[in-house]
């Protein structure tokens, strides 16, 4: 589903030397992987997270998404992509307060061709499926902060898409509320979808099959997460 | 995205800051309320100045003396003393079939006295047919008659205002009144005709001789006001007229020309040209406030996009493209003006209606009310297109931002 290839991405700022955000990735993730991407702040994981989910192009490198090369895509197309293939869940929840969970949810249909009669079916579909079919109409501000994520997650599933992705999704909740969120996340890569999350919590990486850890802009260690245990000696 | 969606989209963020809603309106409301009282005035003035010369001097056609000036006024207007049209010229008019009166004038300006009370004044020595000519009416008493002309009566027709300031509550008609050394007895006062440019209402009228001959000692005229006959097309006449006065002038060469024949068509198409420009230029000047409303709109749309920067990530991250975020704050932007048009369309015709009732029922003026629907349709039109041309630099803004970037702006 997801290849890259010695993908590199470098930033100039102000005529400076370049600074280098990937030296060189290389992994590939197949359909109904759960992948965790690990590594200490300014390590480059969220830079290939923004890569992966199409927000951001690479600099070097190879990607191929469901066989198509990034390369060969307009803006236009990755948009569409990101629409129709991808959903995003973010650690501050990017939720629209002034506006109801129902007209949150509703925003990626809004830029898809599905029909206003379906889109109904469809938002309520996923605000159930995160349990919240109560609150659909309530206003986004007013929920606390797991309901936030939750709705957040409900908006990522609307489209139906093949990968979700997730950066720090329980960075900004309490434990029971990351818990939660986990247990969905879980749940949804149970029912056959790809989900890449970026973590630097172990105890939320673990919710994963294989955790990628990136180091200075390239990939440190790629292991199942029996292989990532007994590497740091933590095998229960 | 559905533009449905888009327009849905776009009201509720305006509905969401409503008091910067209409604070960012209120340059384009005042713009377009100023575009739509000045055009609404304008035709209102056009209208009843053209209504006061018709209802005074139809088929009318005016000699001045002084050589034509394209493009201006006679040098007798200008001040000069032009002696050219004389009595001669009055008869050989008189006998052109295509006239059916001809009436030339002397005026003045004297100090009429009454008793005690005395009020500066502007006096026109006429003939007797002009009472027919202009449609004027009498409250009191009669008109002069070319008996009294010929016999050199000194009497008198006062216009209503100068007979009230005059004279009160008392009734004109028999009593005396004084001016240039001559006692006059005042014979009627004339229908009030309102406050308009052309009113007699503070007119003192009085034979031709009297004010030609005794006050003033000339023998030409500064004026001649030609009525047509109305069975014939008013330009034969204008030209059998300038005919006569050159025959009558010895003139061979159109070029020297000592007179100047206007009809009224021309000077009514004069005046409506003058009062057009003039409204042109003054809703061109009004239009400034729409351009700084226009600015306000721009200023305040690229405020909320910096706002909403992070709202602009997520629509792109979750697939918006350019044009689709484009699109939304350019809706936004024209709904903001096409409102502001409405509300200014309605806050102008509330003005114009108002000044309709005060010049009406106030100061006793037959002015008109004319909404004009062009004036209407200028003003959605300007505000939807001021909506577009200011929108769009924010509107390009919003759709440009990088969607990383966006999401990650605090």
């Amino acid at each position: 589903m997801i290849e890259i290839h010695n993908l590199k991405k470098e930033y100039i700022v102000e005529e400076e030397t370049p600074t280098r955000a990937l030296r060189g990735v290389t992994f590939s993730i197949a359909q109904g992987e759960f992948v965790s991407i690990m590594g200490p702040s300014g390590s480059g994981k969220s830079t290939l997270l923004h890569i992966l989910s199409f927000l951001d192009r690479p600099t070097g490198g190879s990607y191929t998404f469901q066989g198509k090369s990034i390369d060969e895509m307009t803006d236009q197309e990755l948009a569409r992509v990101r629409n129709k293939d991808m959903g995003f869940v973010f650690q501050s929840f990017n939720l629209l307060s002034r506006l109801t969970v129902y007209d949150n949810v509703e925003i990626p249909l809004l830029y898809s061709d599905t029909l206003p009669a379906k889109r109904r079916t469809l938002v309520e579909e996923a605000v159930r499926a995160v349990g919240l079919g109560e609150k659909l109409h309530t206003e986004a501000g007013k929920l606390s902060g797991g309901q936030k994520q939750r709705v957040a997650i409900a908006r990522a599933l609307v489209t139906d898409p093949n990968v979700i992705f997730a950066d720090e999704p329980t960075g900004n909740l309490d434990s029971q509320s990351g818990l939660q969120i986990m247990e969905i996340l879980e749940s949804l890569n149970n029912k056959g979808r790809t989900v890449i999350l970026v973590t630097h919590e172990t105890q939320t990486a673990e919710f994963a099959d294989r955790i990628i850890r990136i180091k200075d802009g390239v990939v440190e260690s790629d292991n199942p997460i029996t292989a990532d245990r007994l590497r740091r000696g933590n095998l229960k | 995205m559905l533009f449905r969606d888009a327009f849905k989209t776009a009201t509720r963020s305006l509905a969401h800051s409503k008091m910067r809603s209409v604070l960012t309106m209120l340059g384009i409301v005042t713009g377009i309320a100023s575009v739509i009282i000045i055009m609404s005035l304008g035709d209102s003035a056009k209208q009843y100045i053209v209504g006061q010369i018709q209802s005074m001097a139809p088929n009318m056609i005016n000699v001045q003396p002084g050589a034509p000036v394209i493009g201006g006024a006679p040098s007798s207007v200008m001040g000069l003393v032009v002696k050219t049209l004389v009595a001669r010229d009055v008869e050989s008019l008189k006998r052109e079939p295509s006239i059916t009166n001809v009436a030339p004038n002397v005026t003045g300006s004297s100090r009429i006295v009454y008793e005690s009370k005395s009020k500066s004044t502007l006096w026109i020595a006429t003939t007797a047919n002009i009472f027919k000519m202009t449609n004027l009416n009498f409250s009191s008493g009669y008109g002069f008659t070319s008996a009294d002309e010929t016999a050199y009566r000194h009497v008198v027709v006062l216009g209503s205002k100068l007979a009230g300031d005059l004279f009160g509550d008392v009734e004109p008609v028999g009593k005396t009144v004084r001016f240039e050394d001559i006692t006059f007895r005042v014979i009627g006062v004339l229908e009030p005709k309102g406050s308009g440019m052309f009113s007699m209402d503070g007119y003192a009228l009085i034979p031709l001789p009297v004010g030609q001959k005794q006050i003033r000692g000339i023998d030409y005229y500064q004026e001649l006001n030609i009525q047509i006959d109305p069975t014939y097309d008013t330009a034969f006449a204008k030209a059998r007229i300038i005919s006569i006065l050159r025959t009558s002038h010895q003139i061979t060469d159109p070029t020297k020309d000592d007179f100047m024949v206007t009809s009224m068509d021309e000077t009514l198409n004069m005046l409506g040209n003058i009062m057009s420009i003039l409204t042109i230029f003054l809703a061109a000047i009004a239009s400034i406030s729409l351009i700084v409303g226009g600015i306000g709109i721009m200023n305040i749309m690229l405020v909320s996009v910096t706002e909403r920067t992070r709202e602009i990530g997520l629509r792109k991250a979750v697939g918006a493209t350019d044009r689709d975020i484009l699109q939304q704050f350019l809706i936004e932007s024209v709904l903001l003006t096409l409102a502001g048009g409405i509300i200014g369309i309605l806050v102008g015709a509330t003005i114009v209606g108002l000044i309709y009732v005060v010049l009406s029922t106030f100061f006793s003026i037959g002015w008109v009310f004319a909404f004009p629907i062009s004036a209407v349709i200028l003003g959605l039109a300007v505000s939807g297109i001021s909506g577009l041309v200011f929108g769009i630099y924010p509107a390009r803004k919003a759709g440009k931002k990088n969607p990383i970037d966006a999401l990650r702006y605090e």
